[in-house]
This record gives structure tokens, sequence and C-alpha cells, in this order.
């Protein structure tokens, strides 16, 4: 994994060690929101956290949900084409 | 004619930190225009803004969704004339709500503290 995408995506998982300051790591295989790590009040705030490491608009409307479901997805969904 | 509940409870600090937090403003995702109007006064009434967003997700759980996130925007809870709180869908929400079968939905709010509860009840059409 190259060292910015691998930043960026630390920078995710940091926003989301944050907000449960009980955890020590996320997996990149954890299921964020089965797991409630994301739930639809922070769900919001996490798509910012996204635009703002991948520089990618998130359009509401047109979200799959499965993107955003496991850091692994995310690093498919908004850093591939980096 | 079935009848269908959701209820939801919001941490009114959760919404405080939202507001508080400087990099992005969530907010502009959840409210409308016309929500953001009704809950800034001279400053944000965080309760009602925290009551609003449990009605939404309250709301959400009646079309019982089961791939997408909550469409915030679409559900509005606006302020009927006497001052009770009015459900108006539209966009994505709209067509959750048809899918569900739902004819009409009527929202409840309360905040005391540092929580704010929202019940919501929907008349379901039958088949």
């Amino acid at each position: 994994m190259s060292s910015a995408l691998s930043s960026s995506i630390q920078e995710i998982r940091d926003w989301i060690l944050s907000k449960h300051p009980d955890l020590t790591a996320v997996d990149m295989s954890e299921d964020l929101i089965e797991s409630r790590l994301i739930d639809s009040l922070s769900f919001v705030e996490f798509t910012f956290v996204i635009e703002s490491a991948s520089g990618v608009t998130i359009d509401m409307e047109k979200i799959d949900i499965d993107d955003f479901r496991t850091l692994t997805a995310v690093e498919k969904a908004f850093f591939a084409t980096r | 004619m079935d009848v269908r509940i959701g209820v939801d409870i919001v941490p009114v600090q959760r919404i405080q930190a939202m507001i508080e937090n400087t990099t992005a403003f969530p907010l502009d995702r959840m409210l409308s225009a016309t929500e953001l109007g009704l809950c800034r006064g001279v400053e944000f009434d965080v309760a009602g803004v925290a009551g609003r967003i449990a009605a939404k997700e309250a709301v959400f759980k009646l079309f019982r969704a089961t791939r997408g996130a909550l469409p915030w925007p679409t559900i509005e809870i606006l302020k009927g004339a006497g001052g009770w709180p009015e459900v108006e869908l539209s966009g994505r929400a709209a067509a959750l709500a048809e899918q569900a079968r739902i004819e009409q939905i009527s929202v409840s709010i309360t905040h005391d503290g540092p929580y704010a509860v929202a019940v919501a009840v929907a008349h379901i059409a039958s088949a």
C-alpha cells in the first residue's frame, strides 16, 4: 500500500478511534456499520472525513452503503484511482 | 389497516459536538434549509435539533429499508400551525414510504436534560 494511501486510511481510522476512546485499533475488514462504530448519526460526519482524506465529493443521494462498510471497502471505493 | 411505530433517542451532546465541529458541518447534510431556519434563532436550539434528528431516525425506521443510508434532507420535520411537528417527505424518502405502503405519518418529540426522544407512527395501507 503506498504511503500516501496508508496515511489517508490511517487518518480515517484515527477519526473512528477518536469517537470510541475505549478502542485501540480498527481492523481493515471490520464491519463498521454492523459493529455500530459508525451509526446513522455519525455516518454523515464519516462521509466528510472520507471526502477530506480522498478529495472525492460524495453525493449522499447516490451512495452505496457497502462502500463504507469496512476500511478496505472505503479504500477501494474512494482511493483506488489515486 | 396496519400501524407501524418507530422510536429513536439522540444524546444532545452529540449534536452539540457536531455544531462545534470546525472542520465540517454535517448538519448541512442532515437538515434542510427550512429546518435549519427553524432551529437557528440567535443561537442554535441544540435540543431542538437533537429532537428533529431523532424524529428523522424514527420515521426512517418506519420504512424498514434494507439498503442505503438514511436520506436525511428528504425527511423533513417541520412545524405545524399549532407548533406540533409535521413530517414532509420528498425524493428518496417519499419513494421508500410508498414502497412500504405508508399512508400517513405522525411524530412526537420530547427532550429533557441530556436526551431527545422521538416516536413516529404510520398507517400502512393493506396490500
